[in-house]
């Protein structure tokens, strides 16, 4: 737990102290993995917000799409990171996010069948009005 | 790996409108607008692939993303009445107390990501700093070897990448059981929808359903 303090500190104070001016120059200038990384988290967290906050079913679906396209922004950065770093022919990463998509695709034909089939039963796409499990 | 010139330039542009129109996403009022703002972030996305050297994912990002599954959004949208909530009738977030919730909730991942990220990536360039000068100018000259041995595009100035074909060759070679299953979850979700977007008196023509005598 000490650890993850500090280390957070560290990221957010060492990085804006005027002594890492030149490392965060050359990460604006040069973009590496790193940067990948973080705007895949950035685009997961924001999607994870939807899911959480939103109320309208099939913008907490679009939000699902969010974060199945971070995890494939993921994977194709550690590919590309595996090809320059020896690995010339690495495409795995490439293939899962093929199968990842595949799986998007099918996720929001079902999804999207449900919403039409709830909508007819129940007149609403708001997830605190469907509460029919609910005691 | 790095990224730089107008690859970097390019970056930047295509990271921050993935994530502001992500943001735009999750806060229009009109769920139609959602959809178009979701349709951004994923073309930024595909342009994210391209700089990463997947175009044929790009390809697929923009022809099933975009082409497909968002033009089925667009229909369920049409479908349902989101009058209520475009005219402000609605509240768009759940109870105050949720968000808050979720708001800690969110705080505690992207503290998370922070540490994983940061610690992974300190072990990569570890990683990285113990390949010698040797070994890298090695596979720099291998990498350049390999695509001065592509074919030139058109246009005579860039050359015509072969990960289109190796990533059909991995998926036939490698995961041809995940790619026949992922067929069978196709067809699994064709049925399905149909199945479930079924209306009562389309369920009682096929005798699923006992229809009730209006009067």
């Amino acid at each position: 737990m000490n650890n993850l303090i500090a280390n957070t500190f560290a990221l957010v104070w060492q990085e804006a102290a005027v002594g890492r001016w030149q490392t965060i120059k050359q990460g604006v200038v040069e973009p590496d993995l790193s940067k990948f990384l973080v705007i895949a988290a950035l685009l997961f967290i924001i999607g994870v917000a939807g899911v959480l906050t939103r109320r309208n079913i099939i913008v907490i679906f679009m939000s699902i799409e969010l974060i199945l396209n971070a995890a494939n922004l993921n994977f194709i950065a550690f590919t590309r990171y595996l090809q320059d770093t020896g690995n010339l022919n690495a495409v795995a990463g490439q293939v899962f996010t093929v199968f990842i998509i595949v799986v998007a695709a099918a996720e929001a034909a079902i999804g999207l069948g449900l919403v039409i089939a709830l909508y007819r039963n129940k007149e609403t796409i708001f997830v605190d009005k469907i509460d029919l499990l609910k005691w | 790996m790095t990224l730089s010139g107008w690859e970097a330039a390019f970056f930047w542009v295509f990271a921050i409108a993935a994530l502001v129109a992500a943001l735009l996403t999750i806060l229009a009022h009109n769920a139609v607008h959602s959809a178009l703002f979701l349709i951004s972030t994923l073309v930024s996305v595909a342009a994210l692939f391209v700089l990463l050297g997947a175009e044929f994912i790009a390809g697929v990002q923009i022809l099933v993303y975009v082409g497909g599954v968002m033009v089925l959004f667009l229909f369920v949208i049409m479908l349902v009445n989101v009058g209520a909530e475009e005219r402000g009738g609605e509240t768009l977030f759940n109870r105050p107390a949720q968000v808050a919730t979720s708001a800690v909730f969110l705080v505690l991942l992207s503290l998370g990501f922070i540490y994983a990220i940061r610690q992974g990536y300190e072990g990569l360039l570890i990683r990285d700093n113990l390949i010698t000068p040797e070994q890298r100018a090695e596979v720099a000259n291998r990498r350049r070897a390999q695509q001065q041995n592509l074919r030139p595009a058109a246009t005579g100035t860039s050359r015509l990448s072969e990960d289109t074909q190796l990533v059909g060759a991995s998926l036939y070679r490698f995961a041809a059981l995940p790619f026949e299953i992922a067929s069978v979850l196709l067809l699994v979700a064709i049925i399905g929808s149909v199945m479930l977007a079924r209306t009562a008196r389309q369920e009682a023509a096929t005798g699923d359903l006992e229809l009730k005598d209006e009067g």
